[in-house]
């Protein structure tokens, strides 16, 4: 898809969200969807096999994250697969979320962990962000095992790695 | 020992020696020789002058071609000498030159030679270096992926809950500490 076309979509879904007065749970909802999509190769072929019809893999996407997430979620993500767009879902996300970041006048602070942060050591670690960047960030954490142990954090282009992963890279490539 | 006895004997009753003619017969005699000489001069000489002469020219003849051909044969003789002195010349040329062209061959082959050799004992160094530097290389390969392999493991096997726990708490410290 077209660049213009994924920030067509992202507007797009910005504009609904803060319609229905909810952007900051929707695109922390999407965020970690489209993680979950990129992860996933199983998710993702099934939502963006077009010999699916559309409605089956909206029922999918229903299924999916239909009981954890908020209605307007659940409906703009049917929207995108429906469209056919499920390949770009997580490009379309990105700009989501960074659109949304700049209505808040955050940056994005996309923080990978092998394993999940609790709401208090998430709140720590944005405060820690802000106090080492001076600027105001929207967290975002995502789970990666690959990290194995540690945290990985990317501000704007900033990368702050603490990671068991690139000690175990720096140790290799010393070898 | 007669003869002399006849020459000494002395007969009284002749008027002169037996021996000796008499004065009539020694006048006439000379007259007689003289003609006889007389003539033989006068016709035998010139006959004897003209065949002497005949033959001096055919010797004197002989004598030239002999001469001529002693020259010729002379002049045969240098000319066969200068030829061989010729030969003997392009000999010593020819010798001379394949000598310069094999010594200065034998200098450039033998430049050559120890160039080639130096070259090859160059490459040889360098391909033998090069040898030992890619076994080293992956020997060292090898062992850096064994032991990033094991530190994996071990590092894997160590982060239990707690220890990612403590990692993470130690990021934010570090990253809340970092201005």
């Amino acid at each position: 898809m077209s660049e213009s076309r994924i920030e067509g979509y992202a507007r797009a879904l910005v504009e609904i969200a803060e319609a229905e007065g909810n952007l900051a749970v929707v695109e922390n909802e999407l965020f970690r969807l489209a993680r979950a999509l990129e992860q996933s190769e199983n998710l993702r072929s099934t939502l963006t096999d077009e010999s699916i019809p559309a409605a089956r893999r909206q029922a999918v996407v229903e299924a999916l994250i239909g009981g954890t997430a908020t209605n307007t979620t659940t409906q703009l993500v049917g929207l995108v697969i429906g469209a056919g767009r499920g390949r770009d879902l997580p490009a379309i996300v990105d700009k989501v979320v960074k659109r949304a970041s700049s209505a808040q006048n955050k940056d994005l602070a996309e923080v990978r962990t092998a394993v999940a942060l609790t709401p208090e050591q998430e709140s720590r670690l944005a405060a820690a962000l802000e106090k080492a960047t001076g600027k105001k960030v929207n967290l975002k954490v995502v789970v990666d095992p690959s990290v194995l142990g540690g945290v990985v954090a990317t501000v704007g282009d900033s990368v702050i790695d603490g990671s068991v992963r690139t000690r175990l890279d720096q140790v290799k490539s010393r070898l | 020992m007669r003869l002399i006895q006849l020459i000494a004997v002395e007969d009284p009753s002749q008027t002169h020696h037996w021996l000796f003619p008499e004065t009539a017969e020694i006048i006439y005699g000379g007259i007689s020789s003289l003609i006889i000489f007389a003539a033989i001069y006068k016709f035998g000489l010139p006959a004897a002058k003209k065949a002497l002469n005949a033959r001096t020219e055919r010797i004197q003849k002989e004598l030239d071609g002999a001469s001529n051909a002693l020259s010729q044969a002379t002049q045969e003789a240098s000319n066969i000498r200068a030829a061989i002195g010729d030969i003997a010349g392009e000999r010593s040329r020819l010798v001379a030159e394949a000598d310069q062209q094999a010594a200065t061959m034998l200098t450039e082959g033998r430049a050559r030679i120890t160039a080639e050799v130096a070259d090859l004992e160059a490459r040889g160094d360098a391909e033998i270096a090069a040898s030992r530097s890619r076994s080293s290389d992956e020997l060292r390969g090898e062992i850096s992926l064994l032991a990033s392999q094991a530190a994996q493991r071990a590092v894997s096997a160590s982060l239990n809950a707690s220890a990612q726990q403590e990692l993470i708490e130690n990021f934010i410290n570090s990253v809340g500490a970092a201005r």
